[in-house]
């Protein structure tokens, strides 16, 4: 037997607040009452970082089936599509499985332009398997230079992980840490969301 | 704290004792928020920083909150500061810590399967009702519907500090301005009210935070989102990958 509870405390509007979900302001192209991460990613823009904008519109990897870039399909040619997304064996256990119509995802990398920012020009690639994100990895990250230093700096420290583009990611969550300070940034949430499933 | 806490109990118990649990628990938390708000002034927090109560007669909760926050000072080379807005504010720390202690009571009580999620930090313990790690998504800092990482555990506390949220900022305490250079940390330990605390500390440090992140001892770990929408994170931090 499972309960999942949750209450507000020190706020005099109580339970009321968790009624009110959606109406997302900014970047709302999660549909109601399906947890954004597990919606398909189709933000418009530019594949690249953009300065951080205050608007809510995410910097980072954004496709789009509108995107400037045109799909350049490199079938298994990426070696982290080969790693983690064609061999995942992950197992999801309360979603049943049992689609049997549902054609096989396959893995294209898409390859975004050149965009120049702070410390010179960037491309993003990103892989998908099926609408689905499963790597997003920065190219033409800058070398020589001042930037280049930095870039070596942090590789150094972090290598395998280092200078991970920012990427929406989907997965059947149980919860979601966030620095979440205000009831009103609750109810926008994906932890609100995840209350009222 | 004006915060919303979600609890998930896994334990295959009676409906009853369930909401007992529940109702114990909320009841702890709504405890806290009476005594350590800075925004009632009766709490015993605004007592003490107007001198009305001595630190030394106050209870032995505050007590221990106070020397948490004395050590993490320290440990954060006054980075964690709770006098960092000129008065005393240990929320930084008591938030974790609340969810930690509530945490530890539903062990004690019979309750070792758990998630307990105060204000985006979560303290999670044993597996879901499925019998699986719990799995933790880390909100994507620049979209409120999104995650940009998920993590999974059976014992882990995860706390996230960031300055995403509207005209929410975190205090350089040495400089008095709001920090800048990171947008998002999220810190996984043993506790979270440490993690908590860490993970303010590294916001306020700005881009130095980074280094100051790698140099904690395991089995401490962390994963970083800068201004430029870089994320970094430890070799070991226990990631699922993406679905």
């Amino acid at each position: 037997m499972r309960r999942a509870l949750l209450a507000i405390t020190g706020l005099a509007a109580g339970t009321t607040a968790l009624v009110v979900l959606k109406g997302a302001p900014g970047a709302g192209q999660a549909t109601p009452d399906v947890p954004a991460a597990l919606a398909p990613v189709v933000p418009g823009g530019s594949a690249a970082p953009e300065p951080p904008s205050p608007t809510g519109s995410a910097p980072g990897v954004t496709p789009s089936p509108r995107a400037s870039a045109k799909p350049t399909p490199k079938p298994s040619a990426d070696r982290s599509a080969a790693s983690r997304g064609g061999t995942r064996t992950r197992t999801t256990p309360a979603a049943p499985r049992t689609t049997t119509s549902a054609p096989k995802a396959t893995t294209r990398t898409v390859t975004g332009p050149s965009v120049t920012y702070e410390y010179g020009s960037l491309q993003v690639r990103i892989t998908l398997s099926g609408s689905r994100i499963v790597d997003a990895t920065g190219i033409g990250l800058p070398l020589g230079g001042q930037s280049g230093q930095r870039s070596d700096d942090v590789q150094a420290r972090y290598s395998g992980t280092s200078g991970e583009v920012v990427a929406r990611q989907s997965a059947n969550l149980s919860t979601v840490s966030g620095a979440t300070y205000t009831s009103t940034a609750y109810k926008q949430s994906l932890q609100a969301a995840l209350d009222k499933a | 704290m004006g915060t919303a806490i979600s609890l998930d109990v896994a334990d295959d118990l009676p409906s009853e004792t369930l909401h007992e649990l529940a109702e114990d628990t909320f009841g702890w938390l709504r405890e806290v928020d009476a005594r350590f708000s800075t925004y009632r002034d009766d709490s015993e927090v605004c007592r003490v920083d107007r001198g009305e109560l001595r630190a030394a007669d106050a209870s032995a909760d505050l007590r221990a909150v106070l020397a948490a926050c004395a050590d993490l000072w320290t440990a954060t080379d006054g980075f964690f500061d709770a006098y960092a807005t000129g008065r005393l504010d240990p929320s930084g720390y008591v938030k974790g810590w609340a969810a930690q202690v509530a945490s530890d009571r539903l062990v004690a009580a019979g309750a070792p399967n758990h998630c307990v999620n105060a204000g985006g930090d979560v303290r999670v313990r044993g597996h879901d009702a499925d019998g699986e790690p719990w799995r933790i998504g880390v909100r994507h800092p620049w979209d409120a519907a999104a995650t940009c990482l998920v993590l999974t555990g059976t014992d882990i506390a995860v706390a996230t500090s960031g300055v995403y949220e509207r005209g929410h900022h975190v205090l350089d305490p040495r400089r008095g301005v709001p920090a800048t250079g990171l947008r998002s940390v999220t810190v996984v330990g043993p506790d979270l009210g440490v993690a908590d605390a860490y993970a303010t500390a590294a916001v306020a440090m700005g881009a130095p935070g980074l280094a100051w992140l790698d140099r904690l001892p395991s089995p401490w770990q962390h994963a970083v989102v800068t201004e430029e929408a870089h994320l970094h994170h430890s070799r070991t931090l226990p990631t699922l990958p993406p679905s």
